[in-house]
């Protein structure tokens, strides 16, 4: 039942144009800047790439993109609306589109995390395989998070306009402080080793995105029951 | 459509349902198997009473039962086949992909896409991307699904034969029929009598929101024809510059009340459909003109509300 479910949110994503620009397009930027750190010699090169352009620009965007993609450019709700025409409940065909979303956001967050990790490791970076496998944990844990936290936001408008106003959300609050607690980019900057919200561990951070996930995820099936 | 709730596969029972601007207030209605119309304009309530139906719009009062359960439940979902206006397919499979999709939600067998296509004559849609298909041709689709289905006891489709597909157009009272006459409950909503009286046995007639009529279509489009409403006769002739003779011969006629002239044909009205249907004779003797075709056209929905009702004069099952 769910993969049959999830064919539709699979093949916007695989057929459609605009998530295939947006993955290109990002990592572009992220390795051209990783490329530019090791070129300069960056003692830490992987982590200020990590902290300053993967983590708070190109997963969130790619995310954002994605998620788009993965929704047909409309709302949550929508998006499944002619599946439930042929007897799905409308609940289980928000749940695999959210999966399906999440899993792309997490699978490109990883990739992306792991070459830059790689591309701009610096001398004084961990070594490059360890470094590469956790950046890639932080990115997927990353991806998957924005995938559910943007898929939420699709919940909200006609058109699902409510995802732009989580990224707003997510910009103005997960910048520093402690109301980035609430928000995943505050957990992915401490995964990728910047300033902790709320001095939180790198493990709660861990447990955080899992929830911000899972919350949102929940939320948002449950705000397509009808 | 059924007096006794208890055998009846869909049941409403004093529904009040609101989307927008409509609402349906107090409806109480029960249909078995067969082809039953929804009679009414958009704003009448008839595609809200589908939507109710499909368990798109939740009732803010009374009950809705559809093969014996809330119509949200997935076990009844899968056996009912919406068709609105704005069906959709998923935009981004092939026809034939999305049919396979549709069958694994309805929990049956996957069956040749063709095959099934080919019930409203639109094989050769079978490989085309969903993407790609008019309005027309994707609301055929889903109304072959639904038709084709091995598991859809419900079908609810909502003006057959507008946005339609002209290959399956053709094909669909035919098509929609059968299905019925094979167990299912067909339950269409249209603003077009003569639509109800194609596909449907009997219907309800709705205005505001509220049930104001029921019965069988024929004996209702035959009290409009018989019992002087406004009869209309078309009649359609051989020669297309006959009209204007076959118009004049009609205006001598004292049965004929107003006539129009049209391309090949001539549209009379009269208080008794029998003697309409007499003078129109005499007049076309008279002329000297060879007729092709006699047909009374039905009622518009004004005349079908405005008149008063026979059956019922208040809403209830």
């Amino acid at each position: 039942m769910m993969a049959a479910l999830a064919r539709l949110p699979v093949g916007r994503l695989a057929a459609g144009v605009a998530a295939w620009i947006a993955i290109g397009a990002w990592t572009l930027l992220a390795l051209s800047v990783a490329a530019m750190a090791r070129s300069r010699g960056a003692a830490h090169g992987a982590d200020l790439v990590l902290i300053d352009t993967v983590g708070a620009l190109v997963i969130p965007l790619l995310a954002y993109g994605l998620v788009g993609a993965a929704l047909g450019g409309r709302s949550l709700s929508a998006s499944g609306a002619s599946l439930v025409a042929f007897g799905a409940a409308p609940a289980r065909a928000a749940a695999a589109t959210i999966a399906v979303a999440a899993g792309a956001c997490a699978a490109a967050g990883a990739l992306i995390a792991a070459a830059v990790a790689l591309v701009a490791h610096g001398a004084a970076d961990p070594a490059p395989l360890g470094d590469a496998l956790v950046s890639a944990y932080a990115g997927a844990l990353g991806g998957a998070a924005y995938g559910c936290w943007f898929a939420l936001g699709a919940s909200f408008g006609r058109r699902g306009g409510g995802r732009f106003l989580f990224l707003l959300v997510d910009w103005g609050l997960g910048a520093a402080g402690a109301a980035a607690v609430v928000t995943p980019r505050g957990h992915l900057r401490n995964l990728f080793g910047g300033e902790a919200p709320d001095h939180l561990s790198g493990r709660a951070s861990s447990v955080a995105l899992i929830g911000i996930a899972c919350l949102c995820a929940l939320v948002g099936t449950r705000r397509c029951r009808t | 459509m059924t007096e006794t709730p208890a055998e009846a596969a869909v049941v409403v029972e004093s529904l009040v349902a609101r989307a927008g601007r409509t609402a349906l207030s107090q409806v109480s209605l029960a249909w078995t198997a067969g082809a039953h119309a929804i009679l009414g304009a958009r704003d009448d309530g008839g595609p809200l009473l589908l939507s109710a139906l499909a368990g798109r719009v939740r009732a803010r009062s009374g009950e809705v039962r559809v093969l014996g359960e809330n119509p949200r439940h997935p076990r009844v979902r899968r056996q009912v086949g919406y068709v609105p206006l704005d069906a959709t397919l998923p935009d981004a499979l092939r026809v034939d992909e999305a049919l396979a999709v549709a069958s694994e939600l309805r929990q049956e067998p996957v069956q040749d896409a063709g095959a099934r296509l080919g019930t409203l004559g639109l094989d050769a849609l079978a490989r085309r991307p969903v993407r790609s298909l008019l309005a027309s041709e994707a609301r055929a689709i889903a109304l072959a699904e639904a038709l084709t289905s091995t598991q859809v006891r419900v079908i609810l489709v909502e003006e057959p034969f507008a946005v339609m597909d002209a290959r399956a157009a053709g094909r669909l009272a035919e098509r929609l029929r059968a299905r019925a006459e094979a167990g299912a409950v067909v339950l269409v909503a249209t603003a077009s009598v003569g639509d109800a009286g194609d596909v449907a046995d009997d219907h309800v007639l709705l205005r505001r929101g509220t049930l104001v009529r029921r019965g069988a279509s024929q004996d209702v489009l035959a009290g409009f024809w018989l019992d002087g409403n406004n009869a209309r006769l078309r009649i359609v002739l051989k020669g297309a510059d006959d009209a204007r003779a076959l118009a004049g011969a009609l205006a001598r006629q004292a049965d004929v009340v107003g006539i129009e002239r049209l391309v090949g044909a001539v549209c009379a009205r009269g208080r008794d459909a029998a003697a309409l249907a007499r003078a129109a004779g005499r007049a076309a003797i008279e002329a000297g003109v060879d007729v092709a075709e006699l047909r009374f056209d039905p009622p518009s929905l004004d005349e079908a509300q405005a008149r008063p009702s026979p059956a019922m004069g208040a809403s209830g099952a």
